[in-house]
């Protein structure tokens, strides 16, 4: 390396500088020398990346924090005499065939009666904007938000009242039992007939099974057949009984009815219980809004997508990211340190020990997709095939296993983060000082005495941030999962309170999945970006949060050792 | 090892091992041992899978020991065989047809369609061989349709005689033939015929050849008839609401055709899968195109002759499945695939030409018979020396030879609909192969050579994986996915290498101390970000924003570099002792200053240069709207123009200085400096946007070629958004690298009077190269495997386009788009594991590469 230990190149100096020299004994250098123009532009992509990094997080957090807001409801009325009520999404000024148009996007709801829920209006078009003192939005069970005014509430088909305090207050008393009845409904529908029709489901199951393994004609099979038909002339039962227990909770749901104006004048009656949330958006006081706001929060964290994902909350998708997490670390991380164990401890070092470990850092660059291809292949139809086969042959041709599920996406992914644990382990197996091991084998230990009582506790930092690292990196990767197991919409969830409580063969959700699905194969775009900017929000708050942690124990655990031992 | 004692008087302790502590050594040794293993055995395991997926593409076709039975069969007009090749129905000379079982040979049941009624003297059939039509010497038509029956019946109807037949054996039984399933159930299976009614012609002469086309009921026919000629006939069947039955209208038109040359009828008349377009083919090769778009005027669009070589002769042809490719074969036993391709030359009416798109070439015999699959692109051709080949006519490939020479002289043979089993018949046999195709769409060339698809002008790359129907020929092009993949990581690095390199250097050689570990931490927070995040900002928030702030963008490109210039040149006014002072979190506040102002100025500047040079609208510029094209050129030729003006002029304006600048004060250099910027940012420009006006004036214009429409989802945007992607990656490392640069290096540096700077690019640099460029790999491997930005960020549309503001598919992309719907074990999954294993290779050779560097470089950084 003979040239990068050249000095740095002096001026030629000829016979005439150096008399000048002489005369100005000190030599400054060239300002050029200093190269401050190179100097600022590396310092301006340090600066440029720093920006990229603070505008990318401010943009999320701004979206995500600010979208559950609930902002003022505006009667816009247009220069052609029709009116809008909706609320204001943001204001841009685009170019039309090359002129300057101010506009807005207003959310108008009603998506039943109009067929839209955003419109753009033209400024110069707005006559007046108004904010109705009584104007309502509306959330419901479907069709997305509704706005319009209270005309009057209705029990029974008759109108109780028609002023709009009184059918707020009545709508305010009405509600909460309304919607416990439909919670009701919900748990017969669900969890009652789900009961039954699963039974149904493992009657047919047994008789296929039987006469798999007796044949069609054995008398297993024959028994299994009857106590299959005794079983569904028992559900036949229990589906009559609950049907008119879910029709009498209607029918009393039905009676209860709150009658909207639309601002084109149409009247729409509207059913208590199928209103989720509703506030006179123009009369809220400041803690009212943050009423709302906390109480939209909550929602979005503890229920479930309705509406094709576009509303509700995402709480399948934040069990079904979690149980996948902890599935997938359970796995990877013991294999991720015996391996590391044996690299460092047991293999002897030389060429075979270092290719694998060339390997293992070149698994780390190889394209999560590549992973999520193997899974598909080997582990769901290879692997799920074959256990199939082997355990559930009367399911067939349906697949049990043979398809994505919460077991085969966690193993893709145990594989993807496998060298994250494998490197960090060896990084914390290999800073812990050999004069410790030699110590302890001196000592008598053997070497796995030595390995778990000296030198895996002073690892043990280092394991869990490859561990946490990995987590957050299973946690934000998508697109293996879209091979393997996330889906838009899990019937059931992966984790529940049904035996054997973990189902590993259930297809589930996910947030970094359920954020792409809503942005790109949902059928509004624009009535999807709240929830898309709140599902980014939360899953980079999880992922920061978990790496977070890591550090914060690789530096907690660091100090106690430094502490308590030399 | 155990002494009985040691001198000292005192017992030495037992020094033995307990077995626990033993089984615990051994178990942990083995389990640790087996962990070790196991992640090399999954590494591997991944890699071998995925071959073992991919390379069944490129196994050949296979066939088993054929199947011979004698027939007493002459010259058959058309074998019809069932689904799974245990039957096959026979329309003889006598225009009767005849079951007979593949097995043995023998005639189970024989129906004699047109007993008491005349014989037909023409007929055609459908592709798949289901629907069938006679043309009588009345000149009425009828259509019939054909097939095979198969039922399941439960136990109590299956015959007492058959209740015992194993499985795999097949009984002729009654009328029908009887076959255990490996399910082991009985499958019933027999000849179903049905004659349609007589459609009667007004021209009432004899139909001399026939093709018809039965799309759901609505039947298009083109006949020759003895008198009139070709006439094209459309059936439309209509339901008489008072009487319940349906009623057929035809609707007769002649077709255009020379009766002078033309005395004698046609070879064949063949009616195309859209029901307007005939083709007219004569025994001499010849054949009229007609286009039939408008039955009423239907006109000659051209006259092709099908046996371009001197004196060949065709033998036989037969549609495609889809009815768009012709295939022919001659008496020198070359088949020939002809398909109409888009002519842009107006040479023909319908602005489309009849043309070879493939040739393959079998043995130099004729072509007897020709008969093609009715689920795929496979036909099999039987020659005049018996032989039967199967070919496959988008890839021109000769998957299987079968040897028929022992049946007779040779009839034809026959694709089942299954594509297991191929049929032969000749004149004293029939002959049957159990055969497995594969992949028969599948091939080296295919995948990576540029291939001639049905109505496309000309040979190219196209990835077109999956159609509505088995009539869809299946586009394996890899080139475009590759092809997307190259531009996306082009124009990610394109952006991210200089911003991590140059934000490293700074970091490492320039940073205050204090300021590094945050700094270097937050910028490392960016690797964490999901890359889902990513491309949804890049697809819903900047793609829209970027389209409303095109000029300003492209402004700041420039901009904010000059901006950082200017501030640099600024603070050189400043005194040195000042200058050194504020050397640390000072000068980064002012680099961060200058930003905002970069980028103020892109906003300011942005709109005007677009009235300027781009008539108001870069997008509508883009779209072909206004004339001139000097902006752009100008914009591109930049780069260019700033390297040849900072080679050219900073050497010239180093010698000017150092002449003449020896002497001067620190104020006046930096001055001057900030005129020499001032000059060369003209000059720069000069440069640039002279060529481009020369450029313009000689006539060149970029769109069309360098660039085209815009696209919001473009490869400009994914290359930003992907910056945030690499840039913590190659940051990080580039970081690591170059402060693992020994300090004595730099310190020795300094000391013999270098400046910071100097000992950065001199000292730094050199010595860092190889961990930089390991970095930079490191990068590229994410960048070229980067899934979820890109599938987000981008159209996903495979095209092969130069235009940066354009769209494209990766191979990633692709795989995470088409992967889940792809069927398991078909060709499209296989290729896709393929696409996984280019990408895993190429991502494989990068990583070991930077791998082996960094280690090279860590061996050498560790030894000055």
């Amino acid at each position: 390396m003979t040239t990068t230990l050249e000095p740095p190149a002096p001026t030629p100096a000829p016979e005439a500088s150096r008399q000048r020299a002489r005369k100005r004994p000190r030599r400054r250098t060239q300002l050029s020398a200093h190269g401050e123009p190179f100097v600022w532009i590396s310092g301006g992509a340090l600066v440029l990346a720093l920006a990229m990094v603070v505008g990318l997080f401010a943009l999320v957090l701004g979206f995500g924090l600010g979208t559950f807001w609930p902002g003022p409801l505006e009667q816009i009325t247009l220069e052609d005499g029709t009116s809008v009520l909706g609320e204001l999404q943001r204001e841009e000024t685009v170019r039309l065939d090359g002129e300057e148009v101010d506009r807005r996007l207003i959310r108008v709801g009603n998506r039943d009666l109009t067929g839209v829920s955003f419109r753009w209006i033209d400024n110069a078009d707005v006559a007046k904007v108004e904010r109705p003192d009584w104007a309502l939005v509306v959330e419901r069970l479907s069709w997305g938000r509704f706005y319009g005014t209270p005309v009057s509430y209705q029990v029974q088909g008759e109108v109780v009242t028609e002023d709009p305090a009184e059918v707020w207050s009545a709508f305010l008393a009405e509600q909460g039992p309304a919607r416990e009845r439909l919670a009701e409904i919900r748990t017969l529908e669900e969890h009652e007939i789900g009961r039954v029709n699963a039974r149904l489901e493992r009657a047919r199951l047994a008789t296929r099974g039987a006469e798999l393994r007796f044949g069609e004609d054995s008398d297993e099979a024959r028994r299994a057949k009857m106590q299959e038909l005794r079983i569904q002339e028992e559900g036949e039962a229990s589906f009559a009984e609950l049907g008119a227990k879910i029709a009498a909770l209607r029918a009393k749901n039905a009676e209860q009815k709150v009658v909207f104006r639309t601002s084109d004048g149409v009247d729409v009656p509207m059913e208590v219980a199928s209103i989720v949330r509703a506030y006179p958006a123009n009369r809220l006081s400041f803690t009212g809004k943050v009423g709302v706001y906390l109480a939209r929060w909550w929602e979005f964290l503890s229920a479930d997508p309705r509406e094709s994902n576009m509303e509700g909350g995402v709480f399948p998708a934040i069990l079904g990211t979690v149980s996948m997490t902890l599935l997938m670390s359970i796995l990877v991380v013991p294999f991720g340190v015996l391996a590391a164990l044996y690299l460092r401890e047991y293999a002897k070092q030389g060429i075979v020990v270092s290719t694998i470990r060339i390997v293992v850092n070149n698994l780390a660059g190889v394209p999560s997709i590549v992973f999520g291809v193997f899974g598909l292949g080997f582990f769901c139809y290879v692997v799920g095939g074959s256990i199939d086969r082997a355990f559930f042959p009367e399911a067939l041709p349906d697949p049990t296993f043979g398809k994505r599920g919460l077991i085969w996406a966690a193993l893709t992914l145990a594989l993807l983060t496998l060298p994250v644990v494998i490197v960090a382990t060896e990084e914390a197996l290999a800073a812990v000082p050999s004069s410790m091991r030699e110590g302890s084998l001196a000592c008598g230990a053997t070497k796995w005495q030595t390995i778990r009582r000296i030198v895996l506790p002073r690892a043990a930092p280092g394991i869990m941030t490859g561990m946490v690292l990995a987590i957050a990196r299973g946690a934000g990767e998508v697109a293996p999962l879209m091979l393997v197991g996330a889906v838009k919409l899990a019937p059931s969830l992966p984790v529940d309170l049904t035996a054997p409580f973990v189902h590993p063969s259930r297809s589930f959700m996910h947030l970094g999945f359920h954020i792409f699905d809503l942005g790109f194969q949902s059928p509004d775009s624009e009535a999807a970006k709240p929830m898309i900017y709140t599902t980014t929000l939360l899953l980079i708050v999880i992922i920061l949060a978990l790496n977070s942690i890591a550090f914060w124990v690789r530096g907690r655990l660091r100090r106690k050792l430094q502490g308590v031992h030399v | 090892m155990r002494r009985s004692g040691n001198g000292t008087g005192r017992r030495k302790r037992r020094l033995e091992t307990t077995k626990r502590v033993r089984l615990a050594e051994r178990l942990a040794t083995g389990l640790i041992t087996a962990g070790g293993f196991g992640a090399v055995i999954a590494i591997t395991l991944i890699c071998a899978f995925l071959l073992a997926v991919a390379l069944p593409l490129f196994r050949r076709a296979q066939a088993s020991e054929p199947n011979e039975a004698p027939v007493a069969e002459r010259a058959p007009r058309r074998v019809f065989p069932d689904e799974y090749g245990v039957l096959v129905a026979v329309l003889g000379q006598d225009w009767n047809l005849r079951v007979l079982a593949v097995e043995s040979g023998q005639v189970l049941e024989e129906i004699e369609p047109f007993a008491g009624l005349s014989r037909p003297t023409a007929f055609s059939a459908s592709v798949d061989g289901r629907s069938l039509a006679f043309g009588f010497e009345d000149g009425s038509v009828r259509t019939a349709r054909i097939g095979f029956e198969s039922s399941f019946p439960i136990a109590d109807e299956v015959p007492a005689e058959l209740v015992d037949v194993a499985g795999g054996r097949v009984v002729e039984f009654g009328n029908a033939i009887w076959q255990r399933t490996p399910e082991g159930k009985l499958r019933r299976e027999a000849l179903d015929f049905e004659l349609g009614e007589p459609l009667q012609l007004d021209s009432a002469s004899p139909v001399q050849r026939l093709s018809h086309l039965d799309d759901d009921g609505d039947q298009t026919f083109v006949v020759w008839t003895r008198d009139a000629g070709p006439l094209f006939v459309q059936a439309e069947s209509t339901m008489n609401l008072f009487t319940g039955e349906s009623e057929t209208s035809l609707e007769e038109r002649v077709l255009p055709y020379d009766r002078e040359s033309d005395s004698a009828p046609p070879a064949q008349v063949l009616l195309t899968g859209t029901g307007r377009e005939v083709l007219i083919v004569h025994g001499d090769g010849r054949a009229e195109r007609i286009d039939a778009r408008d039955p009423a005027n239907a006109t000659v669009a051209e006259v092709v002759d099908l046996t371009p070589e001197e004196g060949e002769r065709l033998t036989s042809t037969t549609f495609l499945v889809g009815r768009s490719t012709l295939i022919t074969g001659s008496d020198r036993g070359v088949i020939r695939a002809w398909f109409d391709a888009p002519r842009e030359d107006g040479a023909t009416p319908d602005g489309k030409a009849l043309v070879e798109a493939h040739t393959m070439r079998g043995p130099n015999t004729p072509v007897v018979h020709l008969a093609a699959s009715p689920r795929s692109r496979l036909i099999v051709a039987t020659f005049g020396d018996g032989t039967v080949q199967a070919y496959h006519v988008t890839s021109e490939s000769r998957l299987l030879e079968l040897d028929a020479t022992d049946i007779g002289s040779p009839f034809g043979a026959r694709i089942l609909p299954k594509e297991d089993h191929v049929l032969a018949f000749g004149s004293a046999g029939l002959k049957s192969w159990e055969v497995d195709f594969r992949s028969p769409e599948a091939s080296f060339s295919s995948f990576f050579r540029p291939v001639w698809y049905e109505t496309y002008p000309g040979p190219q790359h196209v990835w077109q994986s999956e159609g509505a129907s088995d009539a869809f020929e299946t586009k394996l092009g890899f080139v475009p996915l590759v092809y997307g993949t190259i531009k996306a990581t082009f124009y990610s690095m394109l952006f991210g290498t200089p911003l991590a390199l140059l934000a490293a250097l700074f970091t490492s050689e320039f940073l205050d101390r204090r300021l590094r570990a945050p700094i270097k931490s937050s910028i490392e927070m960016m690797a964490s970000l999901p890359s889902v995040v990513l491309g949804f900002l890049a697809g819903l928030v900047i793609a829209p924003f970027a389209q409303t702030a095109l000029p300003a963008i492209l402004a700041a490109i420039v901009t904010v570099p000059l901006a950082l210039l200017l501030g640099a040149h600024l603070w050189q006014f400043l005194p040195t002792e000042r200058r050194s002072a504020w050397s640390g979190w000072q000068r980064v506040v002012a680099m961060a200053a200058a930003l905002p102002v970069g980028v103020l100025a892109a906003a300011w500047v942005g709109p005007g240069l677009e009235r300027l040079f781009f008539a108001g609208s870069i997008e509508l510029w883009l779209g072909g709207k206004g004339a001139h094209s000097i902006g752009a050129w100008g914009l591109l030729l930049l780069p260019v123009s700033v390297l040849l003006v900072t080679l050219v002029g900073g050497r010239g304006y180093a010698a000017f200085l150092a002449r003449r600048g020896e002497s001067w004060t620190r104020g006046r250099t930096a001055r001057v400096d900030l005129l020499k910027l001032g000059v060369g940012l003209v000059a720069t420009l000069g440069v640039a946007f002279g060529v481009g006006g020369l450029l313009e004036v000689s006539g060149f214009d970029p769109r069309g070629s360098l660039l085209d429409t815009y696209d919001p989802h473009n490869a400009l945007l994914v290359g930003f958004v992907m910056g945030f992607a690499i840039i913590p990656i190659i940051y990080t490392l580039a970081e690591d690298a170059l402060s693992s640069v020994p300090e004595h290096l730099r310190l020795a540096s300094l000391g013999a009077g270098a400046t910071p700077w100097q000992t950065a690019v001199r000292v730094v640099l050199p010595t860092a190269t190889s961990g930089l460029f390991s970095a930079v790999m490191i990068g590229l491997g994410r960048a070229v495997g980067e899934t979820m930005i890109v599938l987000m960020a981008t159209g996903n549309t495979p095209i092969m386009e130069i235009n940066p503001f354009s769209g494209f598919r990766t191979l990633s992309a692709n795989i995470a788009v088409e992967l889940p719907e792809a069927v398991q074990g078909s060709t499209h999954y296989r290729a896709l594991f393929l696409a996984a294993l280019v990408l895993f290779a190429m991502t494989f050779v990068l990583n070991t590469c930077a791998e082996t560097v960094r280690i090279r470089f860590r061996k050498r950084s560790s030894r000055l």
